[in-house]
């Protein structure tokens, strides 16, 4: 038998469960592949701790995994101003980190709010006007490609330095996406689902309500998903001045103060609430198109 | 008081209202900078109450007709009335049952046979009854909470045509309706449509491939030539029985069906040899 031969050992190892149901193989799947992701960090940690632990690297540039932890651990809790005072210092800059990332999720609700309400509505005048379309598209592309750094300046000139002009550098950040993936979305519709209920006697308004609407909302929902990673990648830029309380603007401040451990914990943190939030817009599209992919 | 409504239970019979075209032609540019006239100088006129046929060679602009008819598409020459008014664009009079089943995912099978009445504001509970009474005629009353993509292709367009009937159009416009369903199924839908034109009397343009099924269904068979598409047989039929039986071996080999889908087939066959021909004519 050649076939034995050349049967990796692994593969002996499936063949000789065949009594498994396919729901527990599943779930073995599952477990398997969540060791292998517990082990990769396990591995990743043990080997930034080991770089830092050997002296490798200073600790000014990089923080041992203790201390960026120790540096969350207080940011989170209050403490004595110094040892034996009885002053207490809480959090950082006068906030807890989570007072800072709750500042940042408000700015960001609010700038992909608008944008989400404004992006939509100009989606679909341009996606359905076409000579209105041909005017401001390249104005929509124009913005897009601008670094919203490069804007900030003139926004805090227009709006002063308070949350008004974070507010708008992130709405003018995620608006285009959404703008844009509604246009695709709009003109993407098929003409026979519009003649369809053109037919069946709708009227104009009938059918952006009833068809138009519907049929572009999964494509809706992924370009607010790419509109709050856009948000996210220019919360620092907004926070960069005035920014404080705000994750972004910790993680500026700390950075120039040389608290390292801090930067990388306020990193941290803006990476795991970013993809927390992504998860979270990414199954109520779920929820609300469960058709996606299917008709 | 006593006069009026002698009798019987019937509604009035109210005239129902003539399709006409005139002259009409439809020619469009392509991407290449090609014209193409996909319909040229067509006259027809159609009785209300008819059951019109269309059949022809693929790309002879059967298509085109019916879009002008439904009022998608403006005719670039002539006139396309009903009733002795222009068609401006789509409307509920006229009912159109497409290839592609194009239900809306998101709703149910239920609520999309109700949209018609929805949107003409319809109280909901007659709307539903209504739906329901087509979605059992069509044989769908067991998956009505279904969403549209849960269904096979053939019970998707089943419920497509329970649809437009739900809306009660004056006239049916139907582009090869019954070309992905299976032979059974077919039949089936053939009779039921034959019964619902009776009852309702509808007029109803029907494009198929199938000479067959034209010729079965129609009370005029119409044959249009490869592009430019022109109407170059249009023929009475006077076969089918009042009890609509299908499309079984005996009418199959009725003399007057024998002679009439020869006919046709002939002039299909004429048809594409036109353009057989054409290129070597340049």
């Amino acid at each position: 038998m050649s076939t034995v031969a050349i049967t990796a050992p692994d593969d002996k190892k499936r063949i000789s469960t065949p009594g498994i149901k396919p729901k527990n193989r599943a779930r073995t799947a599952g477990l398997r592949r969540t060791a292998v992701g517990l082990a990769v960090f396990a591995a990743f940690l043990l080997m930034w701790w080991g770089v830092t632990a050997a002296g490798l690297i200073k600790p000014l540039f990089l923080p041992s995994p203790g201390a960026v932890w120790d540096a969350a651990v207080q940011a989170n809790s209050c403490r004595p101003v110094a040892a034996g005072a009885e002053r207490l210092v809480c959090g950082e800059q006068n906030y807890f980190m989570w007072e800072h990332l709750i500042a940042s999720l408000q700015r960001i609700g609010a700038g992909v709010g608008m944008a989400i309400v404004f992006g939509v509505v100009l989606g679909f005048i341009m996606g359905t006007i076409k000579p209105i379309n041909t005017v401001i598209e390249p104005y929509l592309n124009f913005l897009r490609s601008l670094p919203p750094l490069g804007y900030i300046g003139l926004l805090i000139v227009w709006f002063g330095i308070g949350d008004v002009s974070k507010i708008w550098l992130l709405f003018l950040a995620a608006f285009p996406p959404v703008a844009m993936a509604t246009i695709s979305g709009v003109s993407g519709i098929r003409q026979d689902r519009i003649h369809a209920a053109q037919s069946l006697g709708a009227s104009r308004w009938q059918v952006l309500t009833n068809v138009i609407l519907p049929s572009s909302l999964s494509e809706i929902f992924s370009g607010i998903r790419i509109a709050v990673g856009f948000a996210w990648t220019t919360v620092v830029a907004a926070e960069l001045n005035n920014g404080i309380p705000g994750i972004g603007g910790l993680a500026y401040i700390s950075g120039t103060q040389l608290q390292t451990p801090l930067t990388i914990a306020c990193i941290i943190v803006i990476g795991i609430a970013a993809i927390a939030l992504d998860v979270l817009i990414k199954n109520l599209g779920r929820l609300l198109v469960p058709w996606h992919g299917k008709a | 008081m006593t006069a009026v409504n002698s009798g019987s239970g019937t509604p009035p019979v109210i005239a129902g209202r003539r399709v006409v075209l005139d002259n009409v032609s439809q020619r469009y540019t392509t991407d290449r900078g090609d014209t193409v006239h996909a319909v040229s100088d067509t006259s027809i006129t159609v009785e209300s109450g008819e059951f019109v046929c269309i059949v022809g060679p693929s790309g002879c602009g059967k298509s085109t007709l019916m879009d002008m008819l439904a009022g998608f598409l403006t005719p670039t020459q002539g006139t396309v009335t009903i009733g002795g008014e222009q068609v401006t664009g789509p409307g509920q009079d006229r009912g159109v049952v497409f290839q592609q089943p194009n239900l809306y995912p998101w709703l149910s099978v239920r609520k999309n046979v109700e949209l018609g009445s929805k949107f003409r504001k319809i109280p909901a509970s007659v709307r539903h009854d209504e739906a329901e009474r087509y979605l059992k005629m069509v044989g769908l009353e067991q998956f009505m909470d279904r969403k549209p993509y849960e269904l096979s292709g053939g019970m998707q367009q089943r419920c497509q045509i329970a649809r437009v009937l739900a809306n009660d159009p004056e006239i049916i416009l139907m582009d090869e309706p019954f070309g992905a369903l299976d032979a059974l199924t077919r039949e089936r839908m053939q009779v039921e449509l034959l019964q619902i034109w009776r009852k309702r009397k509808k007029t109803v343009f029907f494009i198929t491939h199938s000479v067959e099924e034209a010729i079965f269904l129609g009370t005029r068979v119409v044959v249009m030539s490869a592009r430019p598409g022109r109407i170059i047989l249009d023929e009475a039929i006077n076969i089918s029985d009042e009890n609509g039986s299908p499309l079984g071996a005996e009418l199959r080999s009725a003399p007057e069906f024998v002679r009439l889908r020869d006919k046709v087939s002939t002039a299909i066959y004429e048809a594409q040899g036109v353009t057989g021909m054409s290129p070597a004519q340049h």
